[in-house]
């Protein structure tokens, strides 16, 4: 059950990341080519910029899933140097579990803000209003949350 | 009751939480001992999404890793070996070369020693090279071309620093060069002893090896001629290096399968890229907080009383760089360090594109720096060897460093000659 979710997270993060990467590619083509003809879109920026934003959501999910979040790991490799695999669990289960409480508050600050945006807000672009861009933030924290606690959770179930 | 919030998140952080926790826990924690509401973190995460140059982070990235996982780095080692392997050391300075080109578009993630070392090592052993300077060699070639655009640590730089890529890009090349000429000769002085053989030049050779990488030839040309060139922006610059990567691994070379292949290249690219832009954007509201605190300027004031001059500062600040270099990662040492440097640097007259060379020299260097330069556990596991013996192969090339970084800290011409 928990391997299917977490499989199911992975795929959902992919595809938002792979529709991210090649949208920013090739918009910012189209728009390099357009200016070629004197046109010019100026809903293009702001779309590819929010595009890198989720970006960064949806690759910190996939980091979650790979283990390999940039982090100080001087603790966890000498213990692994040192073959106490049980200690490097534990090392490794305590950030997991900072890392969802994180995240839990993350989500709850980026909830405030959507909200105040969403009342008081305005249309960014192509008729997206602002409030709806700001939720990148609490969808995306909420999905790295949920990353680590089944990676957790599988790394756990695996050791049982 | 502040003092062990602090005490706690360090230690989680000693023990290997990810950074961007970390930085967003700091975040939160300074923001509600200042009664400012936490949703004030958010709105500094979302400030992100202003950042106008941040598309060439995914874009440059992408392309750095298609290059790395095609047979680009064959044929270019092969071009390289056409054009300098007369020369005596010629093998390691193409693979000095080649390193280099290959760091600048993967932004010394690893990728370069990972990617290259299977194919240069035993091309050195071959060449009667002994084991610690083949080791040492790529274990310091994994980090070399982090001057050269389009480099990420620079374009974060950029990012963070508020500093004009383009003018980076270009002050970059000298001392980058300069990195590369010292390395280069220490190759020929190890490649007179060694006994290896030198490849005769020859016309035929070298037009096949053109022939055969005539595709990735124009790449330099593309970023550096279009936004020199005035043609295009970085950005741009960016989308069209990928593109073109793209259609040039996929289409013309077929190294790259779409299906088999692609799907990988995606996900390691973008893991990468995710994993430094969460650390950016939970960084923002560290970073204001520290500046609305004057956290810079009481640093400052302590570091008056024992250091009056700008030289003096160079010195203390290579010491300090040299020590993060060799803890932290690039990409977060660059976004914690930097606004916490650049205006200290401001006080003491360091021009701002000298400054970043310092600190991206700095941590280059720190990259095989002992006890934990990143470099050194890479190789270690690359080529299953202790950590110990790539310490002392790596050694010598950190000495010369060491002194490249000297005359890069002390001759700011190097620096701002094109600026």
């Amino acid at each position: 059950m928990i391997q299917k979710l977490d499989l199911a997270l992975e795929k959902i993060a992919f595809s938002i990341l792979s529709i991210c990467l090649f949208g920013m590619l090739f918009l910012t083509l189209f728009n390099i080519v357009a200016r070629w003809f004197g046109e010019s879109f100026l809903w293009v920026d702001p779309l590819v910029r929010h595009m890198v934003f989720l970006s960064a959501f949806m690759g910190g999910v996939m980091a979650t899933g790979k283990g390999n979040h940039i982090k100080l790991d001087i603790v966890s490799r000498a213990l692994e140097s040192l073959n106490k695999k049980n200690a490097k669990k534990a090392v490794d289960a305590i950030g997991s579990i900072a890392a969802i409480v994180a995240c839990y508050f993350l989500f709850m600050a980026g909830k405030d803000f959507a909200v105040v945006e969403l009342e008081y807000g305005r249309e960014a672009f192509l008729g997206i209003h602002s409030g709806w861009l700001v939720s990148i933030i609490p969808f995306g924290f909420a999905f790295i949350a949920l990353r680590f606690i089944t990676v957790t959770l599988k790394n756990f179930l695996k050791d049982v | 009751m502040g003092a062990i919030g602090y005490s706690i998140i360090g230690l989680l952080a000693a023990l290997g939480t990810p950074i961007f926790v970390v930085m967003s826990l700091f975040a939160m924690l300074a923001f509600y001992f200042a009664e400012v509401e936490i949703s004030a973190v958010a709105i500094e995460i979302y400030r992100l999404a202003q950042a106008p140059t941040l598309l060439t982070i995914p874009l440059f990235t992408f392309a750095g890793y298609l290059l790395a996982e095609s047979k680009s780095p064959q044929r270019l080692l092969k071009l390289a070996e056409a054009f300098l392997g007369w020369l005596p050391g010629g093998v390691a300075i193409v693979s000095l070369c080649v390193c280099a080109f290959f760091t600048a578009f993967t932004g010394a993630s690893g990728v370069t020693i990972i990617a290259l070392g299977g194919l240069i090592y035993p091309m050195l052993l071959k060449e009667q090279y002994s084991e610690k300077f083949s080791l040492g060699l790529i274990t310091t070639s994994g980090s070399l071309g982090l001057l050269f655009p389009p480099s990420l640590p620079i374009i974060l730089y950029g990012i963070v620093a508020k500093v004009d890529i383009n003018e980076l890009f270009i002050a970059g090349i000298i001392p980058g060069t300069l990195l590369v000429l010292i390395l280069a000769g220490w190759s020929v002085y190890n490649g007179k002893g060694s006994g290896s053989t030198r490849i005769p030049f020859s016309f035929s050779n070298a037009k096949l090896a053109m022939k055969n990488a005539r595709y990735e030839l124009p790449l330099p040309f593309i970023i550096l001629g279009g936004i020199y060139g005035g043609f295009i922006t970085v950005t741009e610059a960016a989308a069209i290096t990928a593109f073109y990567t793209l259609i040039m691994v996929v289409v013309l070379y077929k190294d790259i399968k779409i299906k088999d292949d692609l799907p990988n290249i995606v996900k390691d690219s973008m893991t990468l890229v995710g994993a430094i832009l969460l650390i950016l954007a939970c960084a923002l509201g560290l970073t204001n907080y520290l500046v609305d605190e004057e956290v810079p300027m009481k640093i400052l004031e302590a570091m008056k009383q024992l250091i009056q001059n700008k030289w003096m500062f160079l010195l203390c600040l290579n010491i300090f760089l040299l020590i993060v270099g060799s803890l932290m990662d690039i990409f977060s040492a660059i976004i914690v360090v930097v606004p916490l440097i650049l205006p200290i640097a401001q006080q003491f007259d360091v021009h701002p594109i000298h400054l970043a060379i310092i600190f991206l020299t700095n941590l280059e260097i720190g990259y095989i720096t002992p006890p934990v330069g990143i470099n050194l556990f890479i190789s270690s596991f690359r080529f299953e060897k202790s950590v110990l013996s790539i310490y002392k192969a790596s050694a010598p090339y950190l000495f010369l460093l060491l002194g490249a970084l000297m005359l890069i800290t002390y001759v700011p011409w190097l620096s701002l000659a094109w600026v």
